[in-house]
């Protein structure tokens, strides 16, 4: 623990002229739950789940909220984004869909047709094993290396794809960070549809992103070596390009520390775009984190290892910076309190997700450490409530404020 | 981490009781000023030198200040950036900054000593360190052609006297080993393996730090022969390796390109001077809120504690044996270079109220009204306030 770092907290700065006006979705790394802010660092939901959450989470247009969860029989629990349920509940915490495999990590995406693609560890044959390159040799888990594979289901769970990462990865060209584990080619962290059909996936471990076809497989697009440096979270823009956030982490040369936010074009690998700090650490996580670009062109960034959310101008001009706050910043791994964030996501005020309940007039912020109990409802004993501005006082009543 | 922009300035924790106490002396990297505060966080003398700083300053026990100028930049030299803490010049100045010695040295970077017989020992990327073809053929690791101008620049420790007469050199290449002591897999073949801190232990032999090959080396004096090498495969880019009063040896991890998947951070550790053990280490909880990718520093205090010097955020902090931090400051020295804004600090020291070179000083607060207004404890803003509008 620093004393100096972990005293300052909240709201640090809005300019509400410039600030993409919305709510904040904040899916802290220990704790329990999932919360929404306004930009003024209120509390104005919280989704309190059992599950430990596993990274992404996205307010869906329907209003409910789409998560991926920690499943306790996953392979590689113990690696970061290790995953295992995909989880979707209404604005009160009921339960209305989920998926269950435990080999399931890192991201998903949410097509329009409701239809969702997951990534899953698959253990790779021996025989292709033994011909990947890069990582520290004899790091594999229990011998074992294990690969992807990007599937996509349907709302009954029936898989209408999938794709096999190491059968179309090439062993001499997809090759890991030399100082990585060999537990896992290539850990893909995370994947979208092109809006002509072909799939992106950013590959963790090989410092690369990825465009295959889905009916042949064939990969058709590689980028990102020398260039990216343990990338995490593609986002799909409306432009067409590619934002994504690369972390820096293991980056050859000198390594200083510095995150950057990428506008890429795909199948070309343009840069069009890009944001970092001139100075060392002033923006840097290693792990985690996501960003966003926001309908007025402003891009909403998650360094997750500091728990530090802002938001800058295309100018790279900060207008607004939070830093989590919130009461789930619990001990747990660690012996004193952190803020980590897995991501984080912003929402207008005019989004379709949030119609009616952004209505309700956010309450003053809770202390730190207060109990919320366990307020997660199973579809079972869910009672239909239209949700009315008593409804949701009633909700804040029992939250206990 | 914006902490650096946003966080509270001077001291934000003291502990008066648990703390060792005494005066931290203070290099801001892109600053020609040099600081010695007290443990209020006041400032009580400023060197104002002619050149930036090549690395760190020391107070020696005569009371004078001795530090590594950068004479030239690197661009002057002829160097990349890569080549870092490049510094040209040596110098001595006495309490109030008035020159005593000064010596030219080209390419002297990083760390420097000066020893009890009055001769002084620093690292360089000297022109006849410059590994010869077949060595470096033979060096592996790093990452493929990315010589400089088709050479890897080596490194070398010098011994000079007072005139500038080198009395002792220890050339890199000549006596460490290509296959063992080999460059890490993510940094560039430009130079190997970065001398970026030694040391004089009491036999009189020195611990080297080799930053690019992520270990600590013991060279014997007599002969030059490592002598022992320390955390390989433990330590990652390390700094500041230094023998305790114990005979440990304590070490900053920075943790940079550290193998294997862990979010960054940095770390001091203890090592055992046999077994190369690791007998205590400090860490920051959680891990990532101490993280420093390159430089930093650590010294053990007299009553046990240890100062930490996270140099990119610009905090010291003194932790107890126990891992609990007595005292903390953030740097309130902010620098503008080259487009960067920041309160980097390159080695902290902290020097105890009787340690010789401090007797019979002026160490009044008083000396230096204006800049303890500016960056003194008693103005530095306490209270935070989110600035909405």
């Amino acid at each position: 623990m620093s004393y100096a770092r972990t005293e300052i907290k909240g709201i640090i700065f809005s300019n509400s002229y410039q600030a993409y006006n919305g709510f904040t979705l904040v899916c802290p790394q220990e704790g329990n739950g999932i919360w929404l802010i306004d930009m003024k660092g209120n509390l104005v939901n919280h989704w309190n789940i059992n599950n430990k959450p596993a990274g992404y989470v996205e307010l869906l247009p329907n209003g409910n909220l789409l998560f991926a969860a920690k499943h306790p029989e996953n392979p590689l629990y113990e690696i970061e984004g290790a995953g295992g349920i995909l989880i979707e509940v209404d604005w009160d915490g009921n339960i209305i869909w989920n998926y269950k495999d435990p080999c399931l990590h890192d991201s998903f995406y949410r097509k329009n047709n409701g239809n969702t693609l997951i990534i899953k560890w698959v253990e790779i044959p021996k025989s292709i094993a033994n011909k990947v390159k890069g990582g520290v040799s004899g790091t594999e888990k229990d011998g074992v290396m294990w690969g992807d594979e990007i599937q996509e289901i349907n709302q009954d769970g029936t898989v209408e794809w999938k794709w096999v990462a190491h059968e179309h990865l090439d062993p001499e060209v997809d090759i890991s960070c030399p100082i990585c584990s060999r537990t896992e080619w290539a850990h893909a962290n995370g994947c979208l549809e092109l809006p002509d059909g072909d799939i992106l996936v950013s590959l963790w471990k090989n410092n690369e992103v990825i465009i295959f076809d889905k009916k042949t497989g064939n990969i058709t697009w590689r980028w990102g070596y020398g260039q990216l440096a343990h990338p995490y979270n593609p986002i799909l823009l409306d432009n067409g390009n590619i934002l994504l956030f690369d972390s820096g982490y293991h980056r050859p040369g000198i390594d200083l520390g510095n995150s950057r936010i990428l506008e890429i074009v795909p199948k070309s690998g343009d840069i069009l775009w890009s944001y970092e700090e001139d100075a060392s650490q002033l923006f840097y996580s290693s792990t985690i984190s996501n960003c966003q670009r926001l309908p007025n062109g402003n891009n909403l960034i998650c360094e997750g290892s500091t728990g530090r959310i802002f938001e800058i101008t295309k100018k790279g001009e900060l207008v607004w910076e939070y830093i989590n706050n919130l009461p789930s910043y619990s001990p747990s791994v660690y012996e004193s309190k952190h803020c980590k964030v897995f991501s984080a996501m912003r929402y207008g005020i005019n989004y379709s997700g949030l119609k009616r309940k952004s209505q309700i007039i956010p309450k003053k912020q809770p202390a730190p450490g207060v109990d919320f109990g366990n307020n997660m409802k199973t579809t079972e004993n869910k009672k239909k409530e239209e949700v009315t501005e008593e409804s949701v006082l009633n909700r804040l009543r029992q939250l206990g404020y | 981490m914006n902490f650096g922009l946003t966080m509270k300035k001077g001291v934000t924790f003291y502990d008066p009781i648990r703390s060792d106490n005494g005066y931290t002396l203070i290099c801001p990297k892109y600053s020609k000023d040099m600081w010695l505060i007290d443990i209020e966080g006041n400032i009580v003398n400023r060197w104002r030198m002619p050149y930036l700083p090549a690395g760190h300053g020391r107070l020696l026990e005569n009371g004078n200040f001795f530090y590594g100028g950068q004479l030239k930049t690197n661009k002057e030299v002829g160097l990349p950036e890569e080549f870092s803490a490049l510094g040209g010049i040596l110098m001595e100045v006495d309490w109030d900054g008035n020159t005593i010695w000064q010596m030219e040295v080209p390419y002297q970077h990083h760390d420097f000593q000066v020893t009890k017989r009055d001769t002084i020992f620093f690292s360089a990327h000297t022109e006849n360190s410059i590994l010869p073809y077949d060595y470096a053929m033979k060096l592996e690791g790093g990452i493929e052609n990315t010589e400089y101008e088709n050479k890897i620049w080596g490194d070398a420790v010098i011994e000079i006297n007072r005139n500038g007469e080198k009395v002792w050199e220890w050339i890199a290449h000549e006596h460490l080993d290509p296959k063992i002591d080999d460059i890490c897999p993510l940094e560039t073949r430009a130079k190997w393996p970065v001398i970026n801190s030694l040391w004089i232990c009491r036999d009189g032999n020195l611990l080297l730090s080799l930053r690019v090959s992520s270990e600590v080396v013991k060279v014997e004096y007599k002969t030059g022969k490592i002598l022992k090498r320390y955390g390989k495969g433990k330590i990652y880019h390390q700094h500041d390796a230094r023998e305790l009063k114990n005979g440990n040896i304590l070490v900053f991890d920075n943790g940079n390109h550290r193998q294997n998947y862990n979010p960054s951070f940095s770390r001091v550790v203890e090592m055992h001077p046999e077994t190369g053990e690791i007998v205590w280490e400090y860490k920051g909880n959680p891990p990532s809120d101490f993280y420093s990718a390159v430089a930093g520093a650590n010294e053990r205090l007299s009553n046990g504690n240890t100062l930490i010097c996270d140099s990119q955020l610009g905090r010291i902090f003194e932790v107890t044996e126990e891992k609990q931090i007595v005292w903390e400051y953030i740097s309130p020295f902010r620098n503008e270079n080259e487009g960067s804004n920041t309160n980097f600090i390159w080695r902290a020291h902290r020097y105890s109220n009787d340690y010789t070179g401090l007797r019979e000083k002026n160490l009044s607060p008083k000396n230096f009204l204006w800049e303890n207004r500016i960056y003194g404890p008693n103005l530095t803003e306490k209270r935070f306030t989110p600035f909405v509008f």
